[in-house]
């Protein structure tokens, strides 16, 4: 008797188990709004380099060909040969700029137009030989954020203190920890988002200089080699193993602001369900709660 | 005598034989609350807007204690007192975690402290309402029905098995696919910053949730079930209470996985005769999903 209702039990939990799992693998991926993300042009084509100014986008594909688009991405043709993409590793703010020397410095040119000469910029870590990713959003003075050889970001502050600011965590124990491969910020200050791609998490935003870091990929595809944020188009463009895709600045959805009778009516109605399901269940509880005793 | 006849007849037997169950009462009260706050809480998505006008937390709370005074009333409903107290520290305990840091602006302004402080201090409510609700029910509730809360005693072997159970929870998540878990980067800065107010603040919530679900609930439910019944009973409450958290929002594939870590603290519980241990683990994973994994769950 006792083990016939173990075994009940156990069939049950089972079932139970196997019916939350259906419910699980069943489930819509969570999303929190609409994709940030959309396609651009070349699907299917993997692209390691991006860059885009105005109507003006030339991407460099995983096959060695350097494609170059006029008219906003919607048509692509070869590259002239003497095409040649900016550098990654210098940002220009009307007229300061940042770099990363050789050996791996965070170097600073506080006013172009009155010295050329660059400093270390005092407090700056080492990234390492070869390091060549940086990025300064105009909209946040003095924030910059560069990333090491060793796959370490690290923030300057506004107030010039530079800290480690973000770590990625292994993708599974066959993977690894993904590869950073691009950052980007908007040298007007329209934004103060700071884009960082990944090769395996697609790509991260901060928006307060570097400190906090979320995803921001909905859309995308996990596997990004370069960014490229466009000022005059207000848009950020992404090189991605599965072609070209953009990411236009938009304002959040703000919640519907009711003023009419039709709060009032939600709120009489909100109350009258709370109401009737309590007494409900009340009432139900009232009627067959009670044990009954057996005569 | 008709086929139909005969079926009614069946389950009204069956029925009657449950109802003669020692469980029946606890059974009886769970389910039905659940139906009820369920329906308190989802029916009037069909209407209203959970990002604009809808306070659903509230409804869930006031839901629960409308449901609940009567027990103290009545005294047909005394066996639902014990489940019906769960089931408010649950909701109210939680209203006052979520709204605590709007009600805190309101109250003091500026005076209130970064959202951090306001956070710390809106779990340090929640846990002081779940144990005045733990109170009440220590009180009201017949020595025979009383739920015990297992909080008097963690003795070595309890400690051993928060620590380990901890390391073995982080372990898993280190383990799976990051795509699958959400979990993305650490981030020095925002740790630095955060985790003096919100490492406690999540050790806080950690520890309410354990006297409301293992203490409250599963200390009830064991008193008139088998201890397999009452783990599987509270820790389905424990799955569907996520729901409520984002209104079936992001946490709703959840659901599944709070089902089953909610059996294996109720085992822990049961198994070290201490809630401790499932405290321990509970604030270790609460503080790992704060810094490790919310960032890249939610994207934006």
């Amino acid at each position: 008797m006792g083990s016939d209702r173990h075994r009940r039990a156990l069939t049950a939990t089972v079932a139970a188990c196997i019916a939350l799992t259906i419910v699980l693998i069943g489930s819509p991926p969570a999303r929190a709004a609409d994709a940030w993300w959309s396609p651009v042009a070349l699907r299917g084509t993997a692209i390691t380099r991006v860059s885009a100014i105005g109507d003006t986008i030339m991407v460099h594909t995983a096959t060695g060909a350097t494609l170059l688009s006029t008219d906003g991405g919607k048509t692509f043709a070869t590259a002239p040969a003497t095409a040649t993409f900016p550098p990654i590793d210098v940002v220009t703010i009307g007229t300061e700029r940042w770099e990363i020397d050789p050996a791996g410095r965070v170097l600073h040119v506080a006013d172009t137009a009155v010295s050329s000469a660059p400093q270390v910029d005092p407090g700056s870590p080492d990234l390492g030989p070869g390091a060549g990713l940086i990025a300064a959003p105009a909209a946040l003075p003095g924030v910059v954020v560069a990333v090491s050889t060793s796959g370490a970001v690290w923030r300057r502050g506004q107030d010039g203190d530079w800290k480690q600011a973000l770590l990625l965590l292994p993708a599974s124990l066959v993977q690894g920890v993904p590869r950073i491969t691009s950052i980007t910020a908007f040298t007007e200050p329209l934004s103060d988002a700071i884009y960082l791609g990944t090769d395996g998490y697609a790509v991260l935003i901060s928006t307060d200089g570097g400190d906090d870091w979320i995803r921001a990929g909905p859309g995308l595809p996990d596997s990004v080699s370069s960014l490229s944020a466009d000022s005059g188009r207000h848009a950020v463009y992404a090189g991605t193993a599965d072609g070209l895709w953009e990411h236009v600045l938009q304002n959040l959805p703000a919640p519907p602001a009711y003023q009419d009778a039709a709060l009032v009516w939600r709120w009489l109605g909100i109350g009258a369900v709370t109401l009737v399901a309590s007494a409900i269940a009340l009432l139900a509880m009232i009627r067959l709660v009670p044990r009954r005793l057996q005569a | 005598m008709p086929r139909g006849s005969v079926a009614t007849e069946a389950v009204g037997t069956r029925l009657q034989r449950y109802r003669a169950a020692p469980w029946w009462p606890n059974a009886a009260t769970l389910v039905l609350a659940e139906l009820g706050l369920g329906a308190a809480l989802l029916v009037p998505i069909t209407f209203s807007d959970p990002n604009g006008v809808d306070p659903y937390l509230a409804r869930l709370s006031v839901a629960s204690v409308l449901i609940a005074i009567p027990s103290l009333l009545i005294r047909r409903l005394e066996p639902a007192r014990p489940i019906l107290f769960a089931l408010v520290a649950v909701a109210a305990a939680y209203t006052l975690l979520s709204a605590g840091p709007q009600i805190l602006f309101d109250l003091f302004g500026q005076r209130s402290g970064s959202f951090d402080a306001q956070v710390f201090w809106s779990s340090v409510a929640q846990a002081v309402g779940t144990l005045l609700i733990a109170f009440a029910a220590w009180r009201t509730v017949a020595p025979a029905w009383r739920p015990s809360l297992r909080m008097r005693h963690l003795g070595l072997g309890g400690l051993a098995a928060g620590v380990i159970g901890s390391a073995v929870l982080i372990g898993l998540g280190l383990a799976l696919p990051a795509g699958l878990l959400g979990r993305v980067a650490l981030q020095p800065v925002a740790f630095g910053r955060d985790f003096p107010l919100l490492g406690p603040a999540n050790a806080l919530q950690a520890f309410s949730q354990e006297v409301q679900f293992r203490g409250l609930l599963l200390g009830a439910l064991e008193r008139t079930m088998s201890p397999r019944w009452a783990n599987v009973c509270q820790a389905a409450v424990f799955g569907l209470a996520h729901l409520a958290i984002s209104y079936g929002g992001p946490e709703a594939p959840f659901v599944p996985i709070t089902f089953l870590v909610g059996l294996a603290f109720g085992w822990l519980v049961r198994r070290t005769n201490s809630l401790w241990p499932a405290v321990i683990i509970h604030a270790v994973a609460d503080i790992a999903l704060q810094f490790g994994i919310v960032q890249g769950l939610y994207g934006f």
